[in-house]
């Protein structure tokens, strides 16, 4: 069955590729198409994630060789990066800074319990980091990866287009914003928009990574 | 034929290089994901020129352009959450689009306005 699962997902991605190409909009990004479609196709044939789990581990083999990958965009942009260093190191280390604190305030005001709190505010980074982050800080390491997933997507489809709407068209800056709220997955649709999105982003979600990973345990209980 | 090579070496070199990445993070005992570390780590090479970019070019281009694939089995993981998003969904869709939408314009409004400040219109 495995190979079926993968057939299904790579058919699933090329088809929501396609789909994306044909009608461009934020709702089509194929994240987040493939992901509901194939979430639907296992509801209605009661497969569970457990079976669809070894097929997973085969095709995120490559998921890191893929974000390392991301190098060669940035090298390209390098010169871009170097001249608006300063602005981006502040704008990703303040930025970082309000998702997470708003994360946690967010989730307290809707009542939810601290172990939710803890893994709310790590959503923004990449997966391992979030796991490791949110378990320092008695979150649900778990819970924080689903987090992190809804906080790719969501960035990945509605980052691109709220920053349209608040009229930032500055390239530079609507990347550096998907990558610092929503790591690998909204900087995949980064690269797509544009080479010095793509790079820009990728230098966001590896930075905001490794500032989440310095200052959560003690931001956190600030909070 | 040649060309098929080429591209299954660079992908066979960006995957030496994670894991050699996974290695050194887990010695070396620092908090940051081995993605990230390969990844300056890439770019250091790049920029000394130790890899020329054109040797990884096409391997690299090819899994930029589909990253987008390789989470959406990771994704598929939120159908075991069903419970809690029948009776918690909507307000953690609102915690974490908010709190999103709040990092997104604070990121890119403070890098824009920086940038602008610095560098004054002629």
């Amino acid at each position: 069955m495995t190979v079926v699962y993968i057939v299904l997902t790579i058919a699933v991605y090329l088809g929501a590729r396609l789909l994306s190409i044909r009608f461009s909009s934020p709702l089509t990004t194929p994240v987040f198409t493939s992901t509901a479609a194939i979430i639907i196709v296992f509801l209605a044939g009661d497969v569970s994630y457990e079976e669809y789990i070894p097929a997973k581990n085969i095709m995120t083999f490559l998921l890191g060789p893929a974000t390392v990958a991301l190098a060669v965009p940035l090298y390209h942009n390098r010169a871009v990066l170097m001249e608006r260093f300063l602005p981006a190191f502040i704008g990703i280390t303040v930025g970082t800074m309000a998702t997470i604190a708003s994360a946690v305030w967010l989730s307290a005001a809707f009542g939810l319990s601290e172990t939710i709190q803890a893994a709310a505010a790590v959503k923004a980074v990449t997966t391992p980091v979030a796991i490791e982050a949110a378990a320092i800080i008695g979150g649900d390491p778990a819970l924080a990866a689903a987090f992190v997933m809804t906080a790719g997507i969501f960035g990945a489809v509605f980052g691109p287009p709220l920053l349209t709407i608040f009229r930032m068209k500055d390239p530079f800056s609507r990347g550096l914003a998907v990558g610092t709220v929503s790591h690998g997955i909204g900087t995949s649709q980064a690269v797509l928009e544009g080479p010095v999105q793509g790079a820009v982003s990728s230098a966001a979600m590896g930075f905001a990574s490794i500032i989440t990973a310095l200052i959560l345990p003690w931001f956190f209980p600030l909070l | 034929m040649k060309n098929a090579a080429f591209f299954i070496a660079q992908l066979l070199f960006l995957t030496a290089l994670y894991q050699l990445s996974a290695r050194a993070v887990s010695f070396l005992h620092i908090p940051i994901p081995a993605s990230v570390f390969g990844m300056v780590t890439l770019l250091l090479l790049l920029l000394s020129g130790a890899v020329p970019d054109r040797f990884i070019r096409s391997g690299a281009g090819f899994l930029n352009k589909h990253l987008g694939f390789f989470f959406i089995p990771i994704a598929v993981g939120l159908m075991a959450y069903g419970e809690l998003i029948r009776s918690d969904g909507l307000v953690l869709f609102f915690m974490i689009a908010g709190s999103s939408v709040i990092g997104l314009f604070i990121t890119a409004g403070l890098s824009h306005f920086l940038t602008v400040k610095r560098k004054p219109k002629q």
